[in-house]
């Protein structure tokens, strides 16, 4: 026999059950992404700010469907990443984390709700989209 | 019942990867998730190989990967993991180099381990009969004693797969008993490897490891515990 050991070795992701506290955690990831492409928008869009003509054409522009969808996917992407980084400064900096499961889908419902109020604007102005 | 077990196989000697094998198994829903794996090496497959020792949750040998999440295959029951003619899968911990099939290299977990020093550290003279720690001290760091080794943990964290450096929950919980031990005395030493890129700051609060631990340890919450301790502590 060989003096080599043959070993399957470990793979930097693997398949795994989503519970709660990883769910949380990688729709954080992915919202942080989400925004930080967002920033990179944002600042790209603002250099348009010294050329009149260029900026009202951007805003008509955001003034589109496409945008109007993409404000209502921000607004959700702040709201979640705000509200689980509170989640996650409550089980850091206060030792909450006995609570994690039920913090979650409290500030869950506290998202939804914001979600709704704060994106009523954004849906509406969909809808005119469509209707007209 | 009738259950369909799935193991998740590979062989050294006859394997290049990994492969799956499955068996069709009669047990008894109160029968734990290792007398599985028992009847099938004992009546099936001979080659079949995993660790086991006491099968009680103490020695915490037999963690693996079941059924999608890492569990102590002997602190289980089928009724809790599978119904009638279902399939119940095993799998080696993610996070470790497989040995033989459900036999996992441990010698990084306890590196890391024996990284926090786990031991206790008191050099004034030793009293006549014991360093007294009183039942409130005691409170502090008593669920943390319950850490049996078994690293379904460690290699249910994110942060370990994506770096093998990573010192990992069970090391840390390690850290936290003895950085909160009373009766210690090297507890800035310790606080000082585990406030490195390694150490705390990779902990996501995922909650997968206290999802995993079989003696239902808040590990997060200890973890949480010694993140403040290292930032309110001057070196």
């Amino acid at each position: 026999m060989a003096s080599e050991v043959l070993e399957v070795q470990p793979k930097p992701m693997t398949r795994y059950r989503v519970r709660t506290g990883m769910f949380a955690w990688m729709l954080h990831r992915l919202t942080g992404l989400a925004l930080v492409g967002y920033l990179i928008l944002h600042v790209w869009g603002l250099k348009s700010m010294t050329d009149p003509d260029a900026y009202n054409y951007l805003i008509t522009k955001y003034h589109g469907p496409l945008f109007k969808l993409g404000e209502f996917l921000l607004l959700g992407a702040v709201i979640y990443h705000a509200l689980n980084g509170l989640r996650i400064v409550l089980i850091d900096f206060v030792g909450w984390s006995p609570n994690q499961k039920k913090l979650f889908w409290t500030l869950g419902a506290v998202a939804a709700v914001l979600f709704v109020v704060g994106g009523y604007p954004s849906i509406a102005a969909l809808v005119d989209f469509l209707r007209s | 019942m009738n259950i369909t077990v799935k193991i998740k196989r590979f062989d050294p000697e006859k394997d290049d990867a990994a492969r799956w094998e499955s068996y069709s198994v009669e047990a008894d829903k109160m029968d734990r998730a290792l007398d599985v794996l028992m009847d099938i090496k004992w009546h099936h497959d001979g080659s079949l190989t995993f660790r086991k020792s006491c099968a009680h949750g103490v020695c915490g040998s037999d963690a693996m990967k079941i059924n999608g999440e890492n569990k102590l295959a002997c602190s289980v029951l089928l009724q809790d993991l599978v119904k009638e003619g279902g399939t119940l899968t095993f799998e080696p911990l993610p996070a470790a180099s497989v040995i033989k099939d459900l036999v996992v290299d441990q010698s990084g977990f306890f590196e890391k381990y024996r990284a926090v020093m786990p031991w206790l550290i008191n050099d004034s003279p030793a009293p006549e009969k014991e360093r007294y720690q009183s039942a409130e001290d005691h409170e502090i760091i008593e669920e943390a004693t319950k850490c049996i080794l078994c690293g379904a943990c460690t290699h249910s964290c994110p942060s370990t797969w994506a770096d093998p450096d990573y010192l990992g929950p069970a090391a840390l919980l390690k850290a936290y008993r003895y950085v909160f031990d009373t009766r210690d005395e090297e507890s800035e030493e310790r606080l000082k490897i585990v406030d490195s890129p390694n150490g705390l700051w990779k902990c996501y609060t995922i909650f997968n490891c206290v999802q995993a631990c079989p003696k239902e340890i808040d590990i997060t919450r200890w973890l949480s515990a010694l993140k403040r301790k290292a930032v309110t502590t001057r070196f």
